[in-house]
This record gives C-alpha cells, sequence and structure tokens, in this order.
C-alpha cells in the first residue's frame, strides 16, 4: 500500500472508530438509568478501595513497599482511568472468545476494513465510563494543581488504555489455537489490574519480570509514577511507549495468525 | 461472464471425538482424539452475472462452508477459487466492497438501535459520502418500504421487519453479487413473498446475481432458475430449476418440489 493508499485507509478508520464510538454511546444511552447505576456503581466501588487503603496508611505510617499514600491515588487513577478509556472504546476484545466459538466472527470478516479494529471497537462497557471518571476525579482531588502529575497521568491512561486492550486480546486469541480460553482472558485482564493497583515492590522478582514482560500492565502505571517522581530520566517514557507499541504489534500479529485457524459456526446469534 | 468459479474446491477440519461420560472425557483430556472431516469435496461449479442460483442440499451437507469460503471468511484446504475476479482470502476487503450477504441466523443491525444508526455505520465501513448515504438509505427505505420503522430500535421489530432491514443493509453498498443464507428462515409467508419480490427486482433492476442457500422450496421455486444440490460436501446435481422434477425421479406431475427436493436428497444418501 502506498502512502496515499496508507492515509485514505487511515482516515477511513478513524470514520469507522468515530462512528463506532457515538453508536456504543447511543446504545448504553437506551438504557439511561442502567448506565447512570453502572458507571456511579463502578466509581462508588472504586473510592471503597481507597478507603482501606487510607485506613491501612493511618496504621502502618507513611510509606508501604516504597509508596506513599499520593503514590497509590496515583496508580489507582492511572490504571482506573487507563482500565476505564480501554473498555470504553475497546470492550469486545474481551467478548473475542466467545465470538469465536459462536461463529460472530463472520460479521466482521464480511466488511471491507480492519477485522480486528472493526470488532474490539464494536461494544463497549456501561461502567467504564464509571472507572474513566473515577480516575479523574481522584486527580482532580489530590493533583488539582500539579501539571507534571496531570502529564504522566495522561501518558499512563494512554498506555495503560492500548496495553490491556493488548492483554486481553492476546489471551483471547488462544482461543484458535486451543478452544475456549474465556477464563484465561478473564484472568490475564485481572493480573492487567492487580498488577498495577498495589506498589510493584510488594511482589516478588518473579512476579515483576511478568508485569513488565507478558502482561506489561506495569508500563503504564509504575514507570509514569517513578518519571512522576523523577525516579527515571525523562528519556524512559520513550522506552515504555516503545515497549508498549512493540507489545500492541505482536498482539495484533498473534491475532491475526489466530486468525487462520478460525472454523466459524452456525449459533443463532443477534449483534448486542 | 463468470463471476464465481471454483475448481475441485475442498475443506477439510479437524473434529474432536469424545467417548460418552466423565471418564471419556478424562481420557480425552490426558489423550483427545480427532477426526478429519471433509466438510467440502472437491466442489467445481462456475456462476455466471446476473444468474440466480439456488445451492441446496440438507443440513450438514457443507453449503454454509461453501459459501465461506467464497465470501473470504473461511481458508479452502484444497483447490481454487474466484468471485469477481479475485482471490477471497487474499483481497477480502476489496471483494467485501462489491459483495453483500444475509446470513439469516447473523444480524449485522444493532439491536438496541433503530436500522438507521446502523446504516450510517455500514456506510463509514463501505466508503459511502453522507449525501450519497442519505440517497442510498432514501431508495432502499422507499424500495423495502422501511419509512415506518426504520427508526425503530431493532430490538423491537418484527422478524420480517428486521430481515427487510438486514436485506436493505446488505444491499447499501451496491453489491454485484448477493449471499443468501436462509434469508426467510423463521419467516410467515406473506414476508417470504415480500422478501422474494424484492430480490428478484434488485436482480432485474440493476443485474444483481444471487448466490441462495435455503431449505424453503418455494425460494428456489419462485426465486431461481439454476438448482445446484450438495450433499455430504459433494456435488450431485446442476441443472435449471425446471428440471430438477425430471431428475429427482419423481414420476406423480401431482409431486410438490418439496416431494422433488425430499426425493433428490434420499436418493443422494442412498447412493
Amino acid at each position: 500500500m502506498n502512502a496515499i493508499g496508507a492515509a485514505r485507509s487511515f482516515r477511513k478508520h478513524l470514520r469507522i472508530f468515530g462512528c463506532y464510538y457515538r453508536l456504543n454511546l447511543a446504545s448504553a444511552l437506551e438504557y439511561r438509568a442502567s448506565f447512570a447505576i453502572q458507571a456511579f456503581g463502578m466509581a462508588l466501588s472504586n473510592s471503597s478501595f481507597i478507603f482501606f487503603w487510607w485506613i491501612a496508611f493511618r496504621q502502618v505510617g507513611g510509606s508501604i513497599a516504597g509508596y506513599s499514600f499520593e503514590d497509590v491515588l496515583f496508580i489507582w487513577a492511572a490504571s482506573s482511568g487507563g482500565f476505564g478509556l480501554s473498555t470504553i472504546l475497546f470492550a469486545n476484545a474481551s467478548n473475542l472468545s466467545n465470538l469465536i466459538i459462536t461463529g460472530e466472527l463472520d460479521a466482521f470478516l464480511l466488511q471491507p476494513c480492519s477485522v480486528l479494529m472493526n470488532l474490539i471497537c464494536a461494544k463497549t462497557s456501561l461502567y467504564a465510563y464509571g472507572d474513566a471518571m473515577y480516575g479523574i476525579i481522584l486527580m482532580a482531588l489530590f493533583y488539582a494543581g500539579d501539571s507534571a502529575a496531570w502529564l504522566w497521568f495522561g501518558y499512563g491512561v494512554l498506555l495503560f488504555a492500548a496495553i490491556y486492550a493488548a492483554i486481553t486480546l492476546t489471551a483471547h486469541t488462544l482461543t484458535f489455537y486451543m478452544g475456549d480460553a474465556g477464563s484465561i482472558g478473564a484472568l490475564a485482564s485481572q493480573f492487567s489490574l492487580n498488577f498495577s493497583i498495589y506498589p510493584e515492590s510488594i511482589y516478588g522478582p518473579a512476579v515483576r519480570a511478568l508485569m513488565y514482560s507478558l502482561i506489561p500492565a506495569a508500563i503504564a502505571v509504575h514507570v509514569p509514577l517513578k518519571l512522576f517522581r523523577e525516579l527515571l530520566h525523562p528519556a524512559a517514557a520513550l522506552s515504555a511507549l516503545g515497549g508498549a507499541i512493540a507489545y500492541c504489534a505482536a498482539a495484533c500479529a498473534f491475532f491475526y495468525r489466530g486468525l487462520r485457524r478460525y472454523e466459524s459456526g452456525n449459533v443463532i446469534v443477534t449483534k448486542m | 461472464m463468470p463471476v464465481i468459479t471454483t475448481c475441485g474446491l475442498t475443506k477439510t477440519y479437524r473434529a474432536k471425538v469424545k467417548g460418552e461420560g466423565l471418564g471419556a472425557s478424562v481420557r480425552a483430556l490426558v489423550k483427545p482424539q480427532w477426526k478429519q472431516v471433509e466438510a467440502v469435496r472437491g466442489v467445481s461449479l462456475t456462476i455466471e452475472r446476473g444468474e440466480i442460483a439456488a445451492f441446496i442440499g440438507p443440513n450438514g451437507a457443507g453449503k454454509s462452508t461453501f459459501i465461506k469460503m467464497l465470501c473470504g471468511i473461511l481458508h479452502p484446504s484444497g483447490g481454487e477459487l474466484s468471485v469477481l475476479g479475485m482471490l477471497p482470502l487474499k483481497d477480502r476487503r476489496r471483494l467485501a466492497m462489491r459483495i453483500g450477504s444475509v446470513f439469516g441466523q447473523k444480524s449485522q443491525l444493532w439491536l438496541h438501535l433503530p436500522a438507521i444508526d446502523s446504516f450510517t455505520l455500514l456506510a463509514a465501513i463501505y466508503e459511502i459520502s453522507d449525501a450519497e448515504r442519505r440517497r442510498r438509505v432514501a431508495e432502499l427505505s422507499d424500495v423495502f418500504e422501511l419509512g415506518g420503522f426504520i427508526q425503530t430500535p431493532v430490538r423491537k421489530l418484527s422478524l420480517g421487519q428486521r430481515i427487510r432491514c438486514e436485506v436493505a443493509a446488505s444491499l447499501l453498498h451496491d453489491p454485484e453479487i448477493l449471499f443468501l443464507d436462509e434469508p426467510t428462515i423463521g419467516l410467515d409467508v406473506v414476508v417470504k413473498q415480500a422478501i422474494r419480490e424484492l430480490i428478484l427486482r434488485r436482480n432485474r433492476e440493476r443485474g444483481v446475481t444471487v448466490f441462495l442457500t435455503s431449505h424453503d422450496p418455494s425460494d428456489i421455486e419462485n426465486l431461481c432458475r439454476r438448482a445446484i444440490v450438495i450433499d455430504r460436501g459433494s456435488l450431485i446435481m446442476d441443472c435449471p430449476v425446471e428440471r430438477l422434477r425430471t431428475e429427482s425421479g419423481v414420476e406423480s406431475a401431482d409431486a410438490s418440489m418439496e416431494d422433488i427436493i425430499a426425493a433428490i436428497f434420499r436418493k443422494g444418501a442412498a447412493s
């Protein structure tokens, strides 16, 4: 594909992406009460965790595993915001196993655009809006006037959104190879969150290696925190970005390789 | 001019074999057993531009698998195929711009939103400008009489209304070939007739080639000029619809199309 073709394709996919976002939101708003309750409920549920952290810090003192209470608030804000953004835009990644098993991928393969983008953007999550909102509220409450904090928060949110979607996608892609990998997908998503909402030094070296390699959620949360606290050289931001891009590219390649094994199916289904 | 050509098209896949009960499940966990299933066996055929061909066969004959290979959904295991001069898997996106499909069991419309919103998304996917989309939606809405429910959420439509929207959605990008996999499944006779008339009209006015699978003999009788019969993955008959009676061996002049097709299937099963 030449440069003009690539630019045209990019514009087309951007238009589809925008269209999906508007339709997903419109679909969510069809059930206004459910939307409001789920979004608000999620924000409330997240608040309870912060309350427990506040109690823990009061009991233990100034820091836990090298993290202050403000540091924990920062990683919570970045992971919550990133998770929210990821599941607002790419919620269907966690539905991939189901799509493969029921043969629903057919509909995406029949359309003249990127199968991967088309399918992962085709669904949103209502409670994700609560998560995204919660991340921003935390930052507004505790880092309102700190522009550096907002910069690294934004960086972390974008990185986490991309990495979380890629981790979920990779785990669910295993369904092409070994049958239903839905529970592996759920586990991988859960690990990603666990790795990002606790101080990283509470984990042993093996788990920490995992947090920066196979399930690299730490890149998107703990690295931005260290950059914000100036514990890392700013150039580390570029390395983390490069690592995230490489991981996402590998996830895409793994998906397309698995897609060759797709066998379709005839289950009666309706697009939700 | 042929728009679809297949030569010795084959599709095999591996299926797990497991005995009855928990013990067999545990054994399958340690030592899984597989069998090769030949869903499509060396099918060769040609479809000309503007044809309406029925692709029929009993359940599990390989009809859907065959269509999915033509649409670029499934990888063939062997043989050659060309659709509109393209290789479906290699040129999937380019081909998708020129074909339309309705899989009666699967929806391309958003359940919670009106069909008009799904048309907007499809227009973005098929690179149709806003002005052109409005023109085409107005035209399809007129032809398919969607006006009364195009702005109603799809979940609130009757099956007949939904299928009319599905067929309209598949025609939005003005495809040259329409693949219809059981488009009238579950519909009442009046709606079936309406859908058939709409398909015929599109074929007459735009020269759209129609490749249809259906278990409804009336679809075949009223829509198609050619019948292609497949059984256990192999092509067993390819003839004009009016010759099906002779080929089936049914002698009674009163025999319905359903009797004729059943006789052909039985003949295929016995061979």
